[in-house]
This record gives C-alpha cells, sequence and structure tokens, in this order.
C-alpha cells in the first residue's frame, strides 16, 4: 500500500512538518530576540527572572509566554460572526506555511524546486490581507474594523511597488524560479544583485516592512490608538495564530529579500544553509531595530509614502532595467 | 495496477475540486450575509485555482489566487464594510417561489450551453497536459494575441479614468 502513495506526495508532507517546526522556532526565537533587543534599546534588561536560576537571562520567557497562550480560554465577543471569526486566524497562519515550501535554504534543501516560486509565494502571501480584514470584520468590534479597513489601502497599496521592483529583478534573471535566481549570483557581495539593483532593494525593504505590518507601518494594530486593531477581541490561540503569522510572514519577507538581493545561499567558505540563515536573520534583526527606533507614521503620510514616492521610483526602476537589458 | 490507483486518485481530486467550487457557489448564493457570500466567492476562486493546478497551469493557477483572492476580493470586501450591509439587511426578507425557479433556470441555462458546446464540438486537446512555459505563454499573448490583448488593456485604462471621473463628480456635488 505504501508505493502506492507518490514520492512527491511524501516529500511535501514531510516538508511541511518540517516547515511547521521551523516556524514555530523561529517564534520562540524572534519572540526572544524582541523583547531582549527592545530592552537593550530602551536600557533596561528585558525578560530576566524566569524559572529556576540555571536558566539564565530569562531564556525560558518564550516558553512560558507560549504556555499562557495555549492554556487561555477562548472567546467569542458576543455579537460576533463566529464562523468566521475563527476562520480569520486560520486563514492567515495557513497561506504562510505554504510558502516555504519553495524557499531553497540551501543547495541542497528545498522541499520543491518549481518554475513558479516567487509568483507562489507573492500570491500566498497575499491571501494574509483577507485574513486580517475578516478577523476585523468579524469581531464586531469597532477598532477591529478600523484596523482591517487601515490595512486593506495599506496592502492594496504597497502591494503595486512591491510587484514592480520583483518583475524588475525578474526581468533581470528571465525567471520566476527561487533557486536560479539564487543560483545566479556569486558568493561575495559584489556579485549579488543588490550591487545592480540598491534602489530595488531599498523599496523591497520598505514594502516588507508595510505588508508584514511592522512599525513603523503598523496601522492597522497600532496599540496607541486602536487597543489591538484587527485582533483587539482575539484571546488564546486565537491572538497566537496571528501571533505566529506575523513572525513567520516575516521570515518569508527576510528570505525573499536575501534570495533576490543578497545572493540567497550564496557565500565563501561556509556551507550555504548557514549563510542563508544569517542572511535572514540579520534581515530580522534590522526589522526589530527599525521598530523599536522610529516612531508609526500617521495614516496619510503612510499612503504619501507609497503612492507619491515608492510606486513612481519602483517604475522609474522598472524602466531603466528595461533599457539596460535592451541596450 | 498501480495506474488504476492513480487514476482513482485523479478522479477522486478532480471531483474533490468541483465539491469545493460547488459548495462555495451555494454559499455564495444562499448565505443572507454579505461577508459570509464573500467568503463562498474566494472558496470557488480557491477551487478554480485547483483546477488549474490539476490541468499543469500552476502559474495560471497561482495568479488567480493573486489576482482574485489577493486583490479583487479585497477590493470586494471594502466596498462592503464602505455600505452598511449588516445581516438582516435587505436580502434577509423572505424570497418568492417563482423568483427562486426563475434563478435557479437562469443559473442552469449557461451551464446548458457551455455543457453542449464542449460535449458536442470539444476542442483539441491533450490526455495528459503540458506544462507550459512562462515565456511561451507571454510569446503567446505579445504575438498571435496582441490585438485582443491590448484592447482588454484598454477596456480596463477606460473602466479605470471612468471611476475617477464618478469620483470627482461625486465630490464636487457635495
Amino acid at each position: 500500500m505504501i508505493e502506492a502513495i507518490p514520492t512527491q506526495f511524501i516529500i511535501i508532507f514531510v516538508g511541511l512538518l518540517a516547515v511547521m517546526a521551523f516556524v514555530g522556532l523561529n517564534a520562540i526565537v524572534l519572540v526572544y530576540l524582541e523583547r531582549k533587543v527592545a530592552g537593550f534599546i530602551h536600557r533596561r534588561p528585558g525578560p530576566y527572572e524566569v524559572g529556576p536560576p540555571c536558566f539564565p537571562h530569562g531564556i525560558l520567557q518564550p516558553f512560558a509566554d507560549g504556555l499562557k497562550l495555549v492554556g487561555k480560554q477562548l472567546f467569542t465577543p458576543r455579537g460576533a460572526d463566529s464562523i468566521l471569526f475563527w476562520l480569520a486566524p486560520m486563514i492567515s497562519i495557513a497561506p504562510a506555511i505554504v510558502c516555504f515550501i519553495v524557499i531553497p535554504f540551501g543547495p541542497h534543501l528545498q522541499i520543491v524546486n518549481t518554475n513558479v516560486g516567487l509568483v507562489l509565494i507573492l500570491a500566498f502571501t497575499g491571501i494574509n490581507v483577507l485574513a486580517l480584514c475578516l478577523a476585523g470584520w468579524a469581531s464586531q468590534n469597532k477598532y477591529g474594523l478600523i484596523g482591517a479597513a487601515r490595512d486593506i489601502s495599506q496592502g492594496v497599496a504597497y502591494e503595486i511597488p512591491l510587484l514592480l521592483v520583483v518583475l524588475s529583478v525578474v526581468f533581470m534573471t528571465g525567471t520566476f524560479n527561487l533557486f536560479d535566481i539564487a543560483d545566479g549570483q556569486g558568493a561575495w557581495p559584489w556579485q549579488w544583485y543588490i550591487f545592480y539593483q540598491p534602489l530595488a532593494f531599498i523599496i523591497f525593504f520598505i514594502c516588507a516592512l508595510a505588508e508584514t505590518n511592522r512599525n513603523p507601518f503598523d496601522l492597522p494594530e497600532a496599540e496607541s490608538e486602536l487597543t489591538a486593531g484587527f485582533h483587539t477581541e482575539y484571546s488564546g490561540m486565537g491572538f497566537a495564530c496571528f501571533f505566529l503569522a506575523e513572525y513567520a510572514y516575516m521570515v518569508v519577507a527576510s528570505c525573499i529579500i536575501a534570495i533576490l538581493f543578497l545572493g540567497g545561499f550564496q557565500g565563501p567558505v561556509l556551507p550555504g544553509g548557514w549563510w542563508f540563515l544569517a542572511k535572514v536573520y540579520v534581515l530580522l534583526l534590522i526589522m526589530i531595530w527599525i521598530r523599536w527606533t522610529f516612531p508609526r507614521v500617521r495614516f496619510d503620510q503612510l499612503l504619501n509614502i507609497c503612492w507619491k514616492w515608492l510606486i513612481p521610483l519602483a517604475v522609474l526602476n522598472l524602466l531603466i532595467t528595461l533599457a539596460v537589458i535592451a541596450i | 495496477m498501480e495506474n488504476l490507483e492513480y487514476e482513482r486518485l485523479a478522479w477522486a481530486l478532480l471531483y474533490g475540486h468541483i465539491a469545493i467550487i460547488v459548495i462555495g457557489g451555494f454559499i455564495t448564493v444562499l448565505s443572507q450575509n454579505l461577508v459570509r457570500a464573500l467568503v463562498g466567492l474566494i472558496m470557488t476562486l480557491f477551487g478554480v485555482a485547483g483546477l488549474f493546478f490539476l490541468m499543469a497551469a500552476p502559474f495560471i493557477a497561482l495568479m488567480q489566487i493573486l489576482i482574485y483572492v489577493g486583490a479583487v476580493s479585497v477590493l470586494i470586501f471594502f466596498a462592503i464594510m464602505l455600505t452598511s450591509a449588516w445581516p438582516g439587511g435587505d436580502e434577509s426578507g423572505t424570497i418568492s417561489v417563482r423568483k427562486i425557479i426563475f434563478a435557479g433556470l437562469a443559473a442552469i441555462a449557461p451551464a446548458i450551453f457551455l455543457g453542449m458546446a464542449a460535449i458536442l464540438k470539444p476542442p483539441p486537446s491533450f490526455l495528459i497536459p503540458d506544462e507550459i512555459e512562462v515565456g511561451i505563454l507571454g510569446r503567446f499573448f505579445l504575438e498571435d494575441f496582441i490585438l485582443p490583448f491590448e484592447l482588454i488593456s484598454l477596456l480596463l485604462t477606460v473602466a479605470m479614468a471612468g471611476a475617477v471621473v464618478l469620483a470627482f463628480e461625486m465630490r464636487r456635488k457635495k
């Protein structure tokens, strides 16, 4: 009976399990990093004393956080649309896991090598906007609704420069295959595409911050004005799913930046997988650094940055790329 | 024996997708809440994307998800949020039987016509689909079918200009 199952299915199944473990592990590490870096920037120690003294520097804090979230009661607010309310966190986390199956973590470490890998990631990360607005709408809460409305206008606006910038890299390489894009770059930094497309890198990074709702663009959840925005009414694992999804999308965004602009798994001396992980974590640290350094932008500023600066610059970048390719 | 197993798997997948599309369609039509109807529509769109995957056209399937699920549905959602379409709105009253029959006929008619056309005059096709590269697809649009392709772009531009003009007129009235 077991021979009747095609090998490809088994690879995808095992790969998905591994990806889920990776997403969970990343969330644990990132929660700890975020709180420690925040503490460092605020000149305080951050989480410090959790559990017995043999675990220094509050290293058990993310586990305690996780246990707390698992143990909390699931609560559906009165008047909320209960089906959509609980569907939304699932729609948020599921596509994030799918995105990882096409990412080449190393020269031999990729679950599915497909010719449309980049399109797959763009398509599945777009679903998150839908999940967030379902959450905001279904919880029948004014803060949730405002958060959802903000998320739509932000997500739709920032998708345009993001796609234009991705297009300019795709025109340069002539493929959507993430492995080929990473493979086409050399081991040294001056052979990476950031050297050819510096403007594209900056635009992509800003758009990635906006698409993952990270500060300074965290308008949909803006805790100081909207309580918690779209996830105000969520408790326990409902909230944890959004939280996991946010960190998973951050990791996906960092992976894409690393592949498109920083050579992916290419690097001197060390084996590829470690280079990839190092690049991804440097990008994640920069994202955390930005979060605790810059204040949140106002909503009109957010849209002005996109429509008046990023989109024209992305179009210009695309036209210059095309001109250079044509010559 | 092994081929038979695969064939059964293929049929199961096909009917699974058809079931998703049909159930999503019924949710869209029958639910009284506009947002739930939208979720049904999204389910249908996902099912159609899955059918494209089964036909070995992953690029089109992903474009379906990117454009219809990621952009069009989200904009429909935005439009719903701008109206006051709460449950218990205009759609929640009882409907007469005559209306249901006419609506059913109107829904079945295109299905019958298209089905008849597909069965009586089947287009030439392969038993096992080929995956076509994105580059060939682009060439196809910009060489053989350039006129319809550009006409569609023109249509979209006109629609967008019309929307902008309408928005400005609404603002002037205020």
